[in-house]
């Protein structure tokens, strides 16, 4: 006679709060930063279809002490998101292979995080120059 | 040499047991054994089964990590227990589980069927692209060929991956890391021809696009697979696949 009982133990339902979860699930958080920051900049968008009086409002709103602290906090969540995903970013790629071996992942994601502050830093001095 | 007199130096061991027969649910158990500084936690487990429960029921075969068979969760993370000394792991009791995600048979041995049928599932085996006799001679290639899908040929089949995936452990239908370790070490072989019928395989929420890229399945892997890779990567090609079959001539349905 067969004994077989298979058991299924159930996942612990706060997995993703918990190490080794937590980064992964920090870094799938830090994408609404990114949603938040897209709207904002809507907002501004908005404000400027509706006219000069708007506009100020919302110049005056960038400056208030409640949104530079805002723009701080999505700046780091925005940082930590661009360095997770350089991270993850050798795993979306096929194989690379040069001169015969295969291209180190760890290479890859610090060429593609320099690649990344040097076109943030260009962008600034654009704006700085823009703004003069 | 002077006498040891200490006593001798002992660990202690929390296995989680399931013996189907009697044991309603599983529930842990504790033994002591001697330590040596160079044992293993295969080998504690089996100084248990020899000199205190003959009953307790764990897989093992080659005890130097490359069968796959002794795959558990030790300490909470997937390891090899052939593979994990005793002397590396932080003082105090270690707890040991039979591996996450997977239903248990009887104390640390799980089910493997399901496993083994997604394997079969994906074409396990080189479909040439022209096929040869062998009078023609054997299919030759370069060491570039070899690099581009060697590390996915290293993978053992010892399931650390899934249960390192809490997106397997959701949905046990995911096709998962280990088996697309195995797809992509065939489709990245220059010789081989099967894309086409293996991509057909990963489609969907059974296929590639369970994965939301945790990355855990990687760290895991005690052979540097990088199965997270064969994942991702086929992420693009499925997507491709997806619109691109509208253009191939009986391709759309
Ligand atoms: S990919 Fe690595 S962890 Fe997964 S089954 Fe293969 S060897 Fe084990
Ligand atoms: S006994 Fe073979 S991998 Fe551990």
């Amino acid at each position: 006679m067969s004994e077989r009982r298979p058991y299924r133990r159930p996942m612990s339902p706060t997995w993703w709060a918990n190490p080794p979860y937590r980064a992964y699930t920090l870094r799938e958080l830090t994408g609404v930063a990114v949603a938040i920051y897209g709207l904002v900049l809507f907002f501004g968008l908005v404000c400027l279809a509706l006219g000069p009086g708007a506009y100020d409002g919302y110049l005056a709103f960038l400056r208030s002490p409640f949104s530079i602290v805002l723009h701080l906090l999505l700046l780091a969540a925005m940082v930590y998101h661009v360095v997770t995903w350089f991270e993850t970013l050798p795993k979306t790629q096929p194989k690379l292979i040069v001169d015969g071996k295969p291209f180190p992942a760890k290479k890859m994601t610090d060429i593609a995080i320099k690649v990344g502050a040097g076109c943030s830093l260009v962008l600034l001095l654009i704006a700085i120059w823009v703004g003069r | 040499m002077p006498e040891a007199a200490t006593a001798v130096k002992t660990v202690e061991l929390k296995i989680l047991r399931y013996r189907p027969a009697s044991d309603e649910r599983p529930a842990f158990g504790s033994f002591k054994v001697p330590y040596t500084e160079d044992m293993s936690v295969l080998e504690a487990l089996q100084t248990i089964k020899d000199t205190l429960d003959g009953t307790l029921s764990f897989r093992w075969s080659c005890r130097m990590a490359v069968c796959g068979s002794c795959g558990m969760m030790i300490n909470g993370k997937p390891q090899l227990a052939c593979n994990t000394l005793l002397r590396n792991l932080p003082p105090g009791p270690v707890t040991i589980e039979p591996l996450n995600n997977f239903p248990i048979e009887r104390d640390l041995v799980v089910s493997v069927g399901d496993f083994v049928k997604k394997i079969e599932s994906i074409y396990p085996y080189i479909i040439p692209k022209e096929p040869k006799t062998v009078a023609e001679g054997p299919y030759l290639q370069t060491p570039a060929q070899l690099a581009a899908y060697e590390s996915f040929s290293d993978c053992i089949n010892c399931m650390l991956c899934y249960a390192a995936c809490p997106q397997f452990g959701e949905n046990p239908n995911f096709i998962g890391p280990g088996a697309m370790a195995l797809l992509q070490r065939y489709n990245g072989d220059s010789r081989d021809g099967g894309q086409q019928k293996r991509l057909d395989t990963i489609h969907g929420e059974d296929g590639v696009w369970s994965c939301t890229a945790v990355g855990y399945c990687s760290e895991v892997c005690p052979k540097q697979v990088d199965p997270a890779n064969a994942v991702n990567q086929n992420k693009t090609n499925s997507a491709f696949d997806f619109f691109l079959r509208f253009l191939r001539p009986g391709g759309a349905r």
